[in-house]
């Protein structure tokens, strides 16, 4: 049975001989077409003249064969055509009896769609499903042999289409060993349908001697069992028989002529024929059969949409005893679902791998389905089986296949794909608790079907890679672009977007640990794309198994291992405390020095427009100032450089808030100075740039403004310090002119200092040794990143740079007001200068009247001419007046703000300028006035 | 390099805390004594330019200027380990080396007439730094040379560079003993004037206070010079600290003096530090160690037994903080300082000026890696206080009674600026007068319309009057 076919042999030899423009399919075609098409006899037998006018006894067996064609079939005339040379010298394997009746195809092949058709059809379809075959695995084209007998044909397509895959037509040893068991089954089946046909037509010889049955039964048993053991998923599609199991096929083909042979009268047969009878439908039945007694009902495809598509319903022919009736109705709803879920398997063929996996999981349950029935079949042919016996027999079998089919249905109903399968049958196993036999063969199933998926995830937390290609898996990787390419802004995106969960994807036995897995094979990315190599740990054996938690501690080593690594990566090669340091001591000031020789370096340049600043002077300043401060020891000064925003810290923080993504881009340039858009920045490369990446950059710069224009201010104050203290050589009548001046100033310094002080040393420092604590103790890189937006987040928040509070607009204003004063002074220096000391050399000489009216007269004059319409003393108090409001309104507010969120530090800053209570009474007359207001309001409001 | 700063040392005293505060600032800095960077001090973050410059050959030469007219302490320094260390150059001794004579009529000639080859050296020092900051001076008020030619160098200091700042350390005399130097009342009064009209900030040093600490606090008894000076170096060291080992604030000399002072009559700064040990003998195992704490630390340096001045018993107690910086050193817990300063606050352990906001800034500084310390926390406060006026009632006073016997006055007549007339000491102590008087109206709301009186002035000018024939 397993030999090519030989005609075509036959023929293909003689072509190639003569080289007749003819194939070994087509000259086939010919004589197989009906009469209505074939081609006249004459033609046909031209044809074969064609193609063997060379051989030497051609005479005598075209004659022959003419002789044949005219009183038989073409067809045969063909066969004997063909026998005649193979006998003579080409010298076939087989005799040309076991193919001699076309009687012998097997019933389905008409209308089976795959294998078997191919030797009847013509050379285009068959070619294109060689193709189709070929793409799968190697071994599909050598079982397509077993089946469908068509392989030796061999023409020059099938050779080429074959070849690649390592197949020899001809020796096929190899492969003929591994599908060992394949044919075995093969030869069940034959066996199956052979005892049926036998049961139903007692004509039929049998074929085969029941030792023979029984060695090879045991030899596919113990296969069987290997092939559990040496499970691989993903098998070929050609194992799937359930072409076999259709109803349908049997129906149209074979049924109806077996009805036609014969119909006994069931009712007149004694109850033990009765019994044999049945029995022998019973079993042709549960193969999936269609018999004469037991007729199936066959669901349409577009069926409902419930459990009962794939149910089979049978009638039981109404003659046969009641006592048997009952007996097979408790038989027959395994023949339904055993149908049923062949035709789920049929249905969810190359749906993935998943999918697969069940698939051919579910082809051993089969298999052991089989052997069970062979087994039965065995004992009926003995004459031992009973009725009462199979239903013993088959009993385990009917409930543990109807939990299989109702789990496949349900699976099948809810059209579940990939993980959802997966995590339906692992529901199962659950809800069989206590139905032992069942559970064990869901669990069986789950692990079997799981086996794909988790050597896509072992792949994925061993080495990062996503295999994935049917997108079953629980990880997406949305990669963009090429990490050559990366984009200014990719850092940020890369850890949150890259590699996504997709949670319809995962499995529900994993769903604990999708976050772990995720970061597992995200940390093995991040470490390759450092350039260095993801060495695997120790051998990982990740399997599924449902009764205990082993993939669970896979994982967890895995993910460890991974975030081991990564952060050795990050913190210890890549020194990324270092690089924060780095950051900490320019951008928030913690390098002092270097900070106030920058200032001092930069201050012309930045207190110009910031369009006149040109970025390229501030980059060298700040290189000469890296160079010559205390920073020069530092190995990442390199990293810091200068930026221009253009727009200032308020604009920022609005941005910011409201949208994240857009607020780097471009916007209008206002009109401001070069010291209000000056940011430090610090550029760092990957892998350092996945904790300081654009954001976080932002929130240091925001911190940085902030702080950096209260250093200015505060330098400006100092600085004015420094001219003002030229009036300790005034004489002490005149000390007291410029005193409000001096408080003033002094009132603004520790303000402006306390405001530093506060964000630096109560908020920014105590944070960062928080942050440094935690950071001691960290697990994984993503524990590094909410720690260090923790930190930042903090810093921003307590240093009033949330949106929320206007408070840092209040500080602006504040530090404006400062700056504006210190502009006034420094515009009215020279001229009290020049009164005090012109004046004090008036009163050392002798107190001359004309001379003390001289000094106050150049006083005036000097007042006179700062601003004709103010005095002196006059713009120092409106100074006074505009700066003591905005305090008060400011302290006032972040009181308020205090009030409301207690956990915050605002307070503190109101206790540190207003250490000595100095501004208390202020601030209660300003609440005072509030209350007054309201209640002024509230009366108005009343009348 | 920024911020740097030149040190002028005068007279034996300024001398003598100068040699302290540099081998102080070696060991801090790992520096040898002969300029060289010790092997295990390569790696610090620490700002050593500020106060050094590097020769060519990098050994670490300090920006400091030694001047006395009499050789012997030079020639003690001269003689030392440290010799190497400094610039010869940088080392002036005048050439009779006769001194001042304890007269600051007499420094403040000789200075007049070194003038050109002092500032020979100054400039030469000035020029080579990148941007100078500006000077500190060491000296004591009493002397001749300290006090008669320091206040020539500071007159002319603040002259030829206005934008500099000036500060000084300066040595107040011991009062609980009675001082050789007859005519220390006229030369500290003198001074004085100088120190109000000439320097930035006055850390001032009272020899009374330090002696007492050293005795009382340290259990020395006869407290020696060194050991004196060796408390007077840790002030110095530690209030430069955070020029040296930078952090977020008080990173240049301005940032730290602007806050101390609001006005610029009031200047004169007075330090506490703690906690106290006898360091003198490293090897010595360290007695009264204590548990310290920031809270501890700053409640301490409020406390006026840790004060090295000694502002006598504030009877009416209304005197008060006008300003304070306290450093802490050590490992210090940022939210502690919070906390202390809360505490402070609660319980108002200090007395604030009522017509100004005022608060205690703390900087955190980082102390040297090579220097051990038996305390976890230490810590310096740098205070303006009202008190410290009670220091310059008591020099007005002793100055008034011998003004008004006009004793000693005849060296002064010697010297050019008292040629005509010695209405330059009439006026210094108009000057300190007018302090005094500022200082106790800074005690009160009324110090924003406060204005000196010239009465003090007048009563003296009457003194002089009667007395200046009678001493003629």
């Amino acid at each position: 049975m397993n030999s090519p076919d030989p005609v075509r042999l036959v023929l293909g030899k003689l072509i190639a001989e003569t080289k007749a423009p003819h194939t070994p399919d087509s000259i086939l075609n010919h004589f197989r077409a009906t009469d209505s098409t074939r081609l006249p006899d004459k033609h046909l037998l031209r044809l074969l003249k064609d193609i063997s006018y060379k051989r030497p006894n051609f005479r005598e067996i075209h004659a022959e064969v003419t002789r044949v064609i005219e009183r038989k079939d073409p067809m045969y005339a063909l066969l004997v055509f063909a026998d005649k040379y193979s006998d003579d010298n080409l010298k076939p394997r087989k005799s040309a009896n076991s193919y001699f009746t076309p009687d012998m195809r097997p019933p389905h092949s008409q209308t089976s769609r795959t294998t078997s058709s191919s030797g009847s059809r013509g050379l285009s379809d068959d070619s294109s499903y060689r193709i189709m075959s070929t793409t799968r695995s190697g071994i599909s084209t050598c079982s397509g042999s077993v089946s469908g007998k068509d392989i030796p044909t061999s023409t020059p397509v099938n050779l080429r289409k074959t070849e690649p895959n390592g197949m020899q037509l001809n020796g096929l040893l190899e492969p003929r060993q591994v599908q060992r068991d394949r044919v075995d089954l093969s030869l069940i089946k034959e066996r199956v349908l052979n005892a049926v046909s036998e049961g139903s037509a007692p004509n039929s010889q049998r074929s085969l001697d029941p030792s023979s049955n029984k060695s090879s039964s045991s030899s596919s048993k113990s296969n069987a069992n290997v092939q559990l053991v040496h499970f691989e998923a993903g098998l070929p599609d050609e194992y799937r028989t359930h072409q076999l199991w259709n109803y349908c096929v049997a129906d149209s083909a074979k049924g109806s002529q077996l009805q036609q042979q014969q119909h006994p009268e069931l009712g007149g047969l004694p109850l033990e024929s009765q019994q044999r009878v049945i029995l022998a439908e019973l079993i042709y039945c549960l193969s999936g059969v269609r018999g004469n007694f037991i007729v199936p009902h066959l669901s349409s495809d577009d069926a409902e949409e419930d459990m009962s598509k794939y149910e089979t319903t049978f009638t039981i022919n109404v003659q046969l005893d009641k006592s048997l009736i009952q007996l097979i109705d408790e038989i027959l709803p395994l023949a339904s679902h055993f149908a049923g879920i062949q035709k789920i398997m049929a249905a969810n063929d190359n749906h993935g791998q998943v999918h697969n996996a069940l698939n051919s999981a579910l082809m051993n349950v089969t298999h052991d389905y089989y052997m069970l029935l062979t087994q039965t079949e065995l004992e009926m042919q003995q004459q031992e089986l009973t009725l009462q016996k199979l239903v013993y027999y088959l009993r385990p079998t009917i409930w543990v296949m109807e939990e299989v089919w109702a789990t496949l249905a349900q699976m099948q109903l809810n059209k579940y794909q990939g993980a959802a399968v997966l995590s339906h049958l692992y529901g199962r196993i659950k809800a069989l608790e206590g139905d032992k036999a069942s559970q064990e063969m869901i669990i069986n199933l789950t692990q079997q079907a799981a086996v794909p998926y988790m050597r896509m995830l072992q792949l994925w937390i061993q080495k990062g890679i996503i295999l994935d290609r049917n997108l079953e898996f629980l990880v997406e990787d949305n990669e963009v672009v090429h990490h050559d390419e990366l984009p200014e802004h990719y850092s940020d995106d890369y850890w949150e977007k890259r590699y996504t969960v997709r949670d319809d994807r995962i499995p529900s036995f994993l769903e604990k640990y999708a976050d772990k897995i995720l970061r597992t094979g995200k940390y093995l990315n991040v470490i390759r794309q450092c350039g260095k190599r993801v060495m695997a740990i120790q051998p990982m054996d990740l399997q599924f198994n449902p009764t205990n938690e082993q993939h669970v501690h896979v994982i967890n080593d895995a993910y460890y291992f991974a975030a081991r690594m990564l952060l050795d990566v990050l913190l210890t090669e890549n020194d990324l405390m270092g690089h924060l340091q780095s950051v900490k001591r320019y951008l928030l000031l913690n390098q002092g020095d270097f900070t106030m020789q920058f200032m001092d370096a930069c201050e012309d340049e930045l207190s110009k427009n910031v369009d006149q600043v040109l970025p390229m002077t501030l980059e060298n300043l700040l290189g000469l100032t890296l160079r010559l401060s205390s920073a020069r020891n530092d190995p990442y000064k390199d990293d810091l450089h200068c930026e221009l925003l253009t727009y200032d810290l308020v604009t920022q923080m609005s941005k910011i808030m409201n949208q994240k993504e857009e607020y780097w881009q471009s916007h209008d340039r206002l009109d401001l100075s070069g010291l209000e858009c000056f940011a430090f920045t610090y550029e760092v490369n990957w892998p350092v740039s996945l904790v300081l990446n654009r954001i976080a950059i932002s929130k240091y710069q925001m911190l940085f403004r902030q702080l950096f224009y209260c250093k200015h201010v505060e330098r400006q104050l100092c600085k004015i310090w420094k001219e003002n203290s030229m009036a300790k050589k005034f004489s002490p009548l005149a000390a007291e002119l410029y005193r409000s001046a001096f408080t003033l100033r002094q009132r603004m310094m520790n303000a402006i200092q306390n405001i530093e002080y506060y964000m630096m040393i109560e908020i920014i420092e105590p944070n960062w040794h928080i942050f440094i604590e935690k950071m001691k103790k960290v697990e994984n890189v993503d524990n590094v990143l909410s720690l260090h937006q923790d930190f930042l987040d903090s810093c921003l928040k307590n240093c009033m740079l949330t949106e929320s509070s206007h408070l840092n607009r209040a500080i602006f204003k504040l530090c404006k007001v400062c700056l504006k004063f210190c502009e006034f002074i420094q515009r009215s220096q020279p001229f009290f200068e020049d009164a005090e000391l012109k004046s004090m050399v008036c009163d050392s000489s002798d107190d001359d009247e004309s001379d003390s009216i001289d000094s106050d007269t150049s006083r005036s004059q000097m007042e006179s001419s700062l601003d004709p319409a103010d005095t002196f003393g006059e713009s120092v108090r409106r100074f006074d007046l505009e700066f003591t409001g905005l305090l008060i309104g400011f302290l006032k507010q972040v009181n308020d703000l205090a009030k409301e969120n207690t956990s915050d530090r605002f307070m503190n800053l109101v206790h540190r300028i207003n250490f000595n209570t100095f501004y208390s009474e202020q601030m209660e007359k300003l609440c005072m006035k509030d209350v007054l207001g309201a209640k002024l309001k509230r009366t108005n409001d009343g009348d | 390099m920024p911020s740097e700063i030149i040190t002028l040392q005068l007279g034996q005293c300024g001398n003598q805390i100068g040699f302290e505060f540099w081998k102080r600032l070696c060991l801090e800095h790992g520096i040898s004594p002969s300029g060289v960077l010790e092997d295990f001090a390569t790696e610090s973050l620490d700002r050593k330019d500020v106060f050094f410059y590097q020769a060519d050959d990098d050994h670490y030469i300090p920006r400091a200027v030694l001047l006395d007219l009499e050789p012997r302490v030079i020639h003690s320094i001269m003689g030392s380990a440290y010799a190497k260390l400094y610039n010869p150059e940088n080392v002036y001794l005048s050439k009779h080396g006769g001194g001042a004579g304890n007269n600051w009529a007499s420094g403040y000639s000789q200075g007049e007439k070194l003038q050109e080859e002092v500032f020979d050296i100054i400039d030469r020092e000035a020029d080579g730094s990148d941007s100078l900051e500006g000077f500190v001076l060491c000296h004591s008020i009493a002397g001749g040379t300290g006090s008669g030619m320091g206040s020539y160098i500071m007159e002319r200091l603040s002259d030829r560079y206005p934008k500099k700042l000036i500060q000084t350390y300066s040595v107040f005399p011991n009062q609980d003993e009675i001082s050789d130097v007859v005519v220390q009342p006229y030369n500290s009064m003198l001074t004085l004037r100088r120190l109000c009209q000439a320097a930035d900030s006055v850390v001032v040093l009272d020899n009374t206070a330090l002696n007492r600490i050293a005795s009382d606090r340290l259990h020395i008894q006869n407290p020696s010079f060194s050991q004196i000076n060796n408390l007077v170096s840790t002030i110095m060291s530690v209030s430069t600290t955070t020029l040296r080992y930078p952090s977020y604030m008080n990173n240049n000399l301005i940032g730290i003096t602007a806050p101390l002072v609001p006005t610029p009559q009031l200047h004169f700064l007075m330090t506490g530090y703690t906690p106290l040990t006898n360091q003198t003998n490293v090897n010595q195992p360290a007695v009264n160690v204590r548990k310290t704490t920031v809270l501890d630390v700053m409640r301490r340096l409020l406390q006026p037994k840790n004060m090295m001045v000694s502002t006598g018993p504030d009877k009416t107690n209304h005197h008060c903080y006008i300003s304070i910086l306290n450093i802490i050193q050590g490992e210090v817990d940022p939210t502690q300082v919070h906390k202390s300063l809360q505490r402070i606050r609660e319980r108002k352990m200090a007395q604030f000026i009522p017509w100004g906001p005022t608060s205690i800034q703390v900087a955190l500084s980082r102390t040297s890696p090579y220097v051990q310390n038996n305390h976890r926390v230490s810590g310096l406060m740098l205070a303006n206080h009202t008190s410290i006026c009670s220091l310059f009632e008591r020099a007005l006073a002793q100055y008034d009674k011998l003004r008004k016997r006009g004793a000693f006055l005849d060296q002064f007549r010697r010297e050019d600026i008292f040629k005509d007339d010695l209405s330059e000491l009439d006026e210094s102590r108009e000057v300190v007068d007018c302090l005094v008087q500022e200082y106790e109206a800074a005690t009160g709301m009324g110090y924003l319309q406060f204005s000196a009186k010239k009465r003090a002035a007048d009563t003296k000018s009457e003194d002089s009057k009667s007395i200046g024939p009678s001493s003629g």
